[in-house]
């Protein structure tokens, strides 16, 4: 008896508790492929951090939500949120027709555009057409990937991560890299090993934005999200927020 | 391990698949309901369902070939490194020896993941490598320190009594080594080299991580942008599985032909 009443005790406990949990701001789980700087990384001490991430928790605030970030590779990011790891992804995901067709987005809380990143000993391309009969890499499932696969006679290889794509051009094993401008601008002007060997060529050569991604049908979620995305927009924090990561 | 038996006793490696053999019935049937069966589900698939199925199927073929590629290629050097270190080990020379040792001990406590991003990535920055041949060192250097212990072992399955009768027949320890011991030992090893093959040809698809577009990567690739995640993984796993089974039937096959003849 002495058993049962404990358990019932713990039961009412628990009860209590998950009620408070109630009253506190919803909570959701976001995965982010924190592979992406500046736009989410890993820092030294090990937190993700980055202009998605403070744009979220701008976001989180204004609408009353708790946020909390699960690092996912990018591959199989969508295949997560198909099964219900988390509620959304912010991931520097580009709003597209395909993806519209499969997930909800947002509104499109920043535009960025693709562009083309070559050795410096390259002195002739401008874009990725001309380096046809070379490989041109790109990570895998982006729309930097799709761009490399619209021009014929480029051949197109794809990383896990757009790091290994830098890191494999330094090898001298492809001839470009096409990713988000923010993210090349990061690889080929800051990073100390790759500013002696990279260069962007031209401007981004195409207009995206990107969207908070959640299940198809979470009508809800998308409204709370949009709602606190019009707020930060309002208070011009989103500007105070690119002007710390993006440089 | 028979380091000092006398006797042909084949060595076992449990890495790869099963791979059949006409005395064990249940294994048997087993194969041909899996090889047989997952024909039959890619057909299905393909024609039964085309509008999800068929573009998978037209995307991955160019991937089977490189995951077949580096499978081979690597096999192929992974025997040559084993050979090596595997005669290395049982040097009676101190140097060889130990240097022999010293490789299959370092590479088998070291994951093979962990030595391809190595190979790929850290030795990317002093030599240039092609994508595909730096993975197929990578892979071939890793089972060579697996295949080493299998030529060792197979070595040391052949009786002693056959290189003194070679010595005693006048013939150079590396005459008789060449001659006498190793056509005896490779008949020895061939099973647990089919082992290895089949493992390694599993093992082929951890390269996608290189950007090495293998079967694996296609698949990835087409999933990646389709989203079409169960309908891609169904259909590279059933790949997979015919190459793997398909392999394992013609291993046996060589095998049975060489006790033939012997």
């Amino acid at each position: 008896m002495k058993i049962l009443r404990t358990i019932a005790a713990t039961a009412a406990l628990l009860a209590a508790m998950s009620l408070t949990a109630l009253a506190a701001p919803k909570s959701i789980k976001v995965a982010t492929d924190a592979t992406w700087p500046p736009m989410e990384m890993v820092d030294a001490n090990k937190q993700i951090v980055g202009y998605d991430i403070d744009f979220l928790n701008a976001v989180a605030k204004e609408a009353g939500l708790a946020v909390q970030f699960k690092n996912t590779a990018w591959d199989g990011i969508f295949a997560g949120l198909d099964s219900g790891q988390y509620d959304a992804i912010i991931s520097s995901v580009t709003i597209t027709k395909e993806r519209k067709a499969k997930y909800d987005f947002t509104d499109p809380y920043t535009s960025i555009g693709q562009i083309l990143v070559v050795p410096k000993t390259d002195k002739t391309s401008k874009t990725i057409a001309d380096l046809k009969g070379k490989k041109v890499g790109s990570q895998i499932g982006t729309t930097g990937a799709m761009e490399v696969k619209k021009v014929s006679g480029v051949e197109s290889k794809t990383y896990d991560e757009i790091g290994l794509a830098f890191e494999d051009m330094a090898a001298g094993r492809i001839y470009g890299v096409v990713c988000d401008e923010p993210v090349a601008a990061h690889f080929a002007l800051q990073k100390k090993e790759y500013k002696e060997k990279f260069k962007i060529v031209g401007k981004p050569f195409t207009k995206e934005g990107y969207g908070i991604v959640v299940k198809k049908g979470n009508q809800e979620l998308v409204t709370l999200l949009n709602k606190g995305i019009q707020a930060v927009k309002a208070k011009k924090l989103d500007t105070r927020i690119h002007t710390r990561w993006v440089k | 391990m028979p380091d000092n038996k006398s006797t042909h006793t084949p060595i076992a490696v449990g890495d790869g698949a099963a791979i059949p053999h006409k005395s064990d019935v249940g294994l048997f049937t087993a194969w041909r309901i899996a090889f047989f069966g997952s024909i039959v589900l890619c057909l299905f698939l393909a024609f039964g369902r085309p509008d999800q199925y068929m573009a998978i199927f037209m995307f991955v073929p160019d991937g089977i070939w490189v995951t077949f590629k580096v499978t081979l290629g690597a096999i192929l050097l992974a025997i040559v490194f084993g050979l090596i270190a595997g005669l290395g080990r049982i040097s009676g020379n101190r140097f060889i020896n130990g240097t022999a040792s010293l490789y299959v001990e370092v590479i088998r406590g070291i994951p093979l993941l962990v030595q391809l991003f190595y190979i790929y990535y850290a030795l990317g920055r002093f030599i240039k490598i092609p994508d595909i041949l730096s993975a197929i060192i990578a892979m071939a250097f890793c089972y060579g320190a697996y295949m080493a212990e299998i030529f060792r072992a197979g070595i040391q399955s052949i009786p002693k009594g056959q290189m003194e009768a070679a010595l005693s027949l006048g013939m150079s320890r590396r005459q008789a080594m060449r001659q006498v011991i190793l056509p005896q030992a490779f008949k020895v090893v061939l099973p647990p080299i089919g082992n290895e093959f089949i493992a390694l040809l599993k093992d082929s698809s951890l390269v996608s991580i290189l950007a090495v577009s293998d079967l694996l990567r296609r698949g990835r690739e087409y999933a990646s942008e389709t989203f079409n995640y169960f309908e891609t993984y169904t259909v590279i796993a059933l790949i997979y599985l015919i190459m793997t089974l398909f392999f394992s039937k013609l291993i046996s096959i060589m095998e049975e032909r060489l006790n033939e003849g012997r």
